[in-house]
């Protein structure tokens, strides 16, 4: 393949509960394996954000030319987490944002967020998260969870964490309508057809590819894409071209990450 | 630039899935759920060949579905019948018989689904028939279904039931991540045991699977229709393994446990 590949999703740091090393050195060698040139990269792991984008940086210090710099803020500490943004963004040169309202018992719309998307729609940058959580509000669509979050922050571009993994029309219709809104792939699941429902109903422009790394593996997680029944050239959207546009990783200037 | 990935990947080596499903679920409508469509997809991914059950004979009936697998399966010999047994209700004499009438070479339990300890007390008369007659035997580590809470297998059951039967080969399938604190353990204290790896996506896994049991006891399965043919096959193609032992994992091994030359 001749165009970049570009891992969306994907985290630092060690996980004992699953095996999980903080092993550069492993991560590098999978990503080789895999094809991946370059690898978005978070650690959503501490209660300390500073310190988890610390360790992120640790990497990517450590390969500059291959790891993308991902700001981790949690709202548990709401007085920290703009100046922390603000420091990973503009001091240490992340490219967007990845926040886990799992941790935080409350979903991605809660008002507790909005400090954080404030700045972020300053920013005009990306949002990673997931659609859906466990403590949803009976009735909560997709849909209707973004369309209202993309019109209160319209320069926030939205990703929601896993969909692509699944088949789930209302995720699928909801980045198909609203054009700050995408979808990416990483999931423990292969489910059948679910990279070609989603670039059927989204659209090709509309799926990322991620990991998950280091708690998936990357040769896996991108063999759902490469092994789709899709056109060659929506698969070369999802494995890097979409992230490129969407991170403006080709054109620094314009905000995106060096 | 230009990266490892391969867009036009095939099989280098021959290709069995020692785990896919053939047949409709009374739970959901699965995308493919007949032979036709089980090989159009084994065609585009490569695969020769699929070992399958029946998810009915999980579900509600074991005799009721292993028979409707042979219907459904026919006289196509790219696709092995794979038997459920349930031995808290089944008689072992009759599913014997019908084992041996045809022709099955491997049978699947599922203890989680069936709610039994898989305890000697329980499966001993089974597996010693399995054993003598040199069927090897697939445990799932769960079974997920829309009204089933799919708890997990009982890996110290496992170990203590399997240790008592040396000659019998047993497959742990649909091994996920949350199970790879016992699986390798469990794998290294019995060397009767290997393992199926739709569901083994934690990084570097396989690998270090391969590290502790050999390529000898590691199978390539799809767990099709729920997951697609071909992911994990790229997988196992990604990860430098030399030609023997990409094929053992990808039919080799499967072949072997189920006394199958490579052409059927």
């Amino acid at each position: 393949m001749d165009s970049p590949v570009i891992d969306f999703h994907s985290h630092a740091g060690s996980w004992g509960r699953y095996g999980v090393d903080a092993d550069c050195d492993l991560y590098l060698k999978v990503m080789d394996a895999a094809g991946v040139d370059r690898t978005c990269i978070n650690c959503i792991w501490f209660g300390d954000a500073r310190r988890g984008n610390d360790l992120v940086m640790e990497y990517v210090k450590r390969a500059p030319d291959r790891f993308i710099g991902v700001a981790f803020a949690t709202p548990h500490y709401p007085e920290e987490a703009v100046r922390e943004l603000e420091r990973a963004v503009h001091g240490l040169g992340m490219a967007y944002v990845k926040i886990y309202p799992d941790y935080f018992g409350r979903p991605n719309d809660d008002p507790a967020y909005f400090p954080i998307y404030e700045w972020v729609d300053e920013q005009e940058m990306a949002v990673m998260c997931h659609a859906t959580y466990p403590f949803d509000p009976p009735g909560t669509t997709i849909e209707g969870r973004f369309t209202a979050l993309s019109d209160r922050f319209p320069n926030v571009r939205w990703v929601m964490a896993h969909t692509a993994g699944a088949v789930d029309a209302d995720a699928a219709e909801t980045a198909r309508t609203l054009p700050n809104v995408y979808m990416e792939t990483c999931s423990s699941r292969t489910t059948l057809g679910a990279t070609e429902f989603n670039v059927e109903r989204a659209g090709e422009d509309k799926v990322l590819y991620g990991s998950d790394m280091a708690l998936m593996d990357a040769r896996q997680q991108i063999a759902k894409v490469v092994t789709a029944d899709i056109p060659r050239r929506a698969k070369e959207k999802i494995l890097g071209l979409n992230a490129i546009r969407l991170l403006r990783l080709d054109d620094p200037s314009k905000g995106g990450a060096a | 630039m230009t990266s490892a990935v391969d867009l036009d990947f095939r099989p280098e080596v021959p290709a069995f899935d020692a785990n896919a499903a053939l047949g409709r679920r009374h739970d959901r409508r699965v995308a493919v759920d007949d032979a036709a469509g089980l090989l159009a997809e084994m065609d585009r991914a490569g695969v020769e060949r699929a070992l399958v059950y029946a998810p009915h004979a999980a579900a509600f009936d074991s005799a009721e579905g292993n028979a409707g697998l042979l219907e459904t399966i026919g006289d196509e010999s790219r696709l092995v019948p794979q038997f459920v047994c349930n031995p808290t209700f089944d008689d072992l004499d009759a599913t014997a018989a019908q084992i041996e009438a045809a022709g099955v070479r491997a049978v699947r339990m599922v203890p989680t689904l069936h709610h039994y300890p898989f305890r000697s007390w329980v499966v001993g008369e089974w597996l010693e028939w399995l054993s003598a007659r040199g069927i090897p035997l697939w445990l799932p580590a769960s079974y997920e279904a829309n009204w089933h809470d799919g708890d997990d297998l009982d890996p110290h059951a496992v170990h203590e039931t399997v240790l008592q039967f040396p000659d019998l080969h047993v497959v742990l399938c649909e091994v996920h991540y949350v199970q790879a604190s016992w699986a390798p353990p469990l794998l290294r204290s019995l060397p009767n045991l290997s393992i199926e790896v739709s569901r083994y996506v934690i990084v570097d896994g396989i690998a270090r699977l391969l590290e502790i049991v050999g390529a000898g006891r590691v199978l390539y399965g799809s767990r099709f229709p729920e997951q697609a043919i071909a992911p994990q096959l790229y997988h196992l193609h990604r990860l430098g393994l030399n030609e023997a032992d990409l094929r053992a994992v990808c039919g080799g091994n499967l072949e072997r446990l189920l006394g199958m030359s490579s052409d059927g």
